[in-house]
């Protein structure tokens, strides 16, 4: 079976979008001389018509995407880090939100946002915080976050085909993470969810780099208690049938998520759960988030993100 | 470059149709039938009259939001009865009711309006880019106001376009007042288009009152970028005679605008300016201006009959979240 990294998934699912449709084209910053791998070489294969470098102005690249979106294109837009979305915050999540619905349904606005996310690199708060739940807050937009590089070909090449604003966000720690992809073209729908691991005794849904923390606490675990590990995948459209499922069995539930606590996916899942299947539930959910306060950097990173010693001792508190 | 006789009656009978809708919505708010809130365009018609009115269906627009963009979406060949419409709540509207001010004609590159002031600086951008990249010399006319460009996406937008060569006119409709605030106390110079020397940007200042000349400028810049010479920058120096919002007070910073400085103005009524100008060059009669003027209250009656006569858009909660994503084929 063939393997690629994580990065090289994503550079190979833009590839092939771009050999499939024309109108699919990359616009960032020094995404030709490429500031992470999945743009190397690019530039060299498509062109600078379709590997697009913008001056150092969000809001101005994001307007190029947006409005060749409106004209039919098919625009993928790397904001380098997703802490740069906030730089033209208006356009991204309002504008965009309601481009379509509140324009009368006329027109669809197919167009991708990229961003490396999360801890590991010790940057702080700008470059280290999660967006997923602050684009999940507003209407209209999709948002994905792959956690396997199988997964990162599949969903980036499912936004790109998808005809509305997709967010997917991809975590740096999982950069270099290697797995088996697929060479042939495949996508994986948004809004599928995966059961990553089987189990009886509680349900923990984690996605990202979190999932790989909840799979090797799963293993640890294993003979003492049964955890069935759930990959949401996308959380807008979010699969609530296939927690449900797994709650039924489990009755327990835990939820992992590098995003901060407050308003965050975590709570929104714990709502909905409480609203549609509080009858399954033997205990109270616990969420393992990222405290509400700014990302520290340097070393002090590791007091806030969620790592395996704080989803093991969750796990344990609701099985207690 | 001088206009001709069909070119000019074309911007004087749209002129005099901007101003009826104008006039019909600001009645209407009076009369409580439109929904949300009205900018008056009284004073400030010519230049969106001027931008649009030479315009292809395929090229770009995006009208100032004075006079809620009435004036640029006539001129394009938009028909306002299905802006009123929305304006008024009916699932007639052009974005089934859905959006209280919003307009959206897809079908002639008129795609979208925003709450925020300066929102357009961002998409003429890959509108630009778009219309380069199929090089079939489609243009973007992109239109607001003086305070608009306090807007860091203004200058983000400028640079872009410079840099990238795109078919952009950047068209100011200057009439001094941001709100309340004056241009003197918000902008460092008398003329926002000095900012386009910092992009090396063409830029051409134009009596704003003059649907005529605004037009002959508007021709040159249309003509510039369709030949790939890149963006112009337009500044109409025009006016406001009322106050920036309906039910708002008129101030100039928190005084009240006197009649003093209001009377002269009128003087400048771009209506009684292009009148005086056709009749003197002998371009239309008083009998073809008074037709015209009848045609267009004509037009304007229609629009409110359809308006009026349309039902309010009433779907449900699940039509309605079922309308939030496009669907995909």
């Amino acid at each position: 079976m063939r393997e690629l990294t994580f990065i090289e998934a994503i550079r190979e699912a833009y590839i092939q979008e771009m050999k499939l449709d024309e109108s699919v084209f990359l616009v960032g910053q020094d995404i030709r001389g490429s500031i992470f791998p999945h743009t190397e070489g690019l530039v060299q294969q498509f062109g600078e018509d379709r590997i697009v470098d913008t001056p150092l102005a969000e809001s101005g690249m994001y307007g190029l995407a947006f409005g060749a979106a409106q004209e039919g294109l098919r625009p993928v837009v790397d904001f380098m880090f997703g802490g740069f979305t906030y730089v033209t915050f208006s356009e991204v999540s309002i504008t965009t939100g309601q481009y379509h619905f509140l324009h009368g349904s006329q027109q669809a606005l197919p167009l991708v946002i990229t961003a490396a996310v999360g801890t590991g690199m010790r940057l702080a708060n700008d470059h280290a915080m999660s967006v997923h739940s602050t684009f999940c807050h507003h209407p209209g937009i999709k948002v994905v976050m792959p956690s396997t590089p199988y997964d990162a070909k599949g969903l980036m090449a499912a936004a790109i085909r998808d005809n509305n604003p997709v967010v997917i966000p991809w975590h740096l720690g999982l950069m270099m993470e290697r797995g088996h992809v697929p060479e042939e073209d495949y996508i994986i729908p948004l809004g599928t969810a995966e059961v990553k691991r089987e189990g009886t005794d509680i349900t923990v849904l984690a996605n990202s780099v979190q999932l790989k923390n909840a799979l090797e606490v799963a293993a640890k675990l294993e003979g003492e208690i049964s955890v069935e590990v759930i990959d949401p995948r996308s959380f807008e459209p979010f699969d609530m049938d296939t927690l449900l499922k797994s709650l039924e069995k489990t009755n327990r539930l835990v939820i992992v998520d590098e995003d901060w606590e407050n308003c965050g996916f975590a709570g929104t899942v714990s709502a909905r759960v409480v609203e549609q299947g509080f009858d399954l539930l033997d205990a109270p959910i616990i969420r393992v988030t990222t405290p509400n306060m700014p990302i520290p950097g340097g070393y002090m990173e590791n007091y806030v993100a969620p790592n395996p010693e704080r989803i093991e001792a969750a796990i344990r508190e609701v099985c207690a | 470059m001088a206009l001709s006789k069909k070119q000019m009656i074309t911007l004087f009978t749209n002129l005099v149709r901007a101003d009826r809708f104008d006039k019909m919505f600001y009645a209407r708010m009076l009369q409580g039938k439109l929904i949300g809130f009205y900018h008056p365009g009284e004073g400030a018609i010519a230049p969106g009259v001027a931008a649009a009115s030479f315009l292809n269906d395929d090229d770009n627009l995006s009208p100032h939001h004075r006079a809620h963009g009435m004036a640029h979406n006539l001129s394009k060949g938009i028909d306002l009865k299905y802006y009123l419409a929305e304006h008024t709540g009916k699932e007639t509207g052009c974005c089934k009711g859905r959006s209280a001010f919003h307009f959206s004609f897809p079908e002639k590159k008129v795609y979208m309006m925003s709450g925020f002031i300066g929102y357009n600086f961002a998409p003429v951008v890959g509108w630009g880019f778009a219309a380069k990249r199929r090089g079939q010399k489609q243009v973007v006319m992109n239109c607001s106001g003086d305070g608009s460009y306090g807007q860091g996406r203004a200058h983000e937008s400028m640079l872009f376009a410079k840099t990238m060569n795109l078919p952009i006119i950047y068209w100011c409709e200057n009439n001094g007042m941001a709100i309340h605030s004056s241009i003197e106390d918000m902008h460092p110079t008398k003329d926002i288009s000095s900012l386009a020397k910092g992009f090396d940007m063409p830029a051409i200042i134009v009596d704003g009152q003059d649907v005529f000349a605004c037009a002959e400028v508007a021709l040159k810049a249309i003509k510039r970028a369709r030949d790939g010479k890149g963006p112009t920058f337009v500044e109409c120096k025009t006016l406001r005679f009322k106050e920036h919002d309906m039910g708002t007070k008129d101030l100039k910073g928190y005084r009240a605008r006197k009649a003093e400085e209001l009377d002269p103005m009128r003087e400048r009524e771009p209506v009684l300016l292009a009148t005086k100008r056709v009749l003197k060059d002998g371009i239309l009669t008083q009998t073809q201006i008074d037709a015209i003027g009848a045609k267009a209250d004509e037009e304007v009656a229609a629009a409110e009959k359809f308006a009026d006569e349309s039902e309010i858009a009433t779907p449900t909660v699940e039509e309605l979240m079922a309308a939030v994503y496009a669907p995909n084929a």
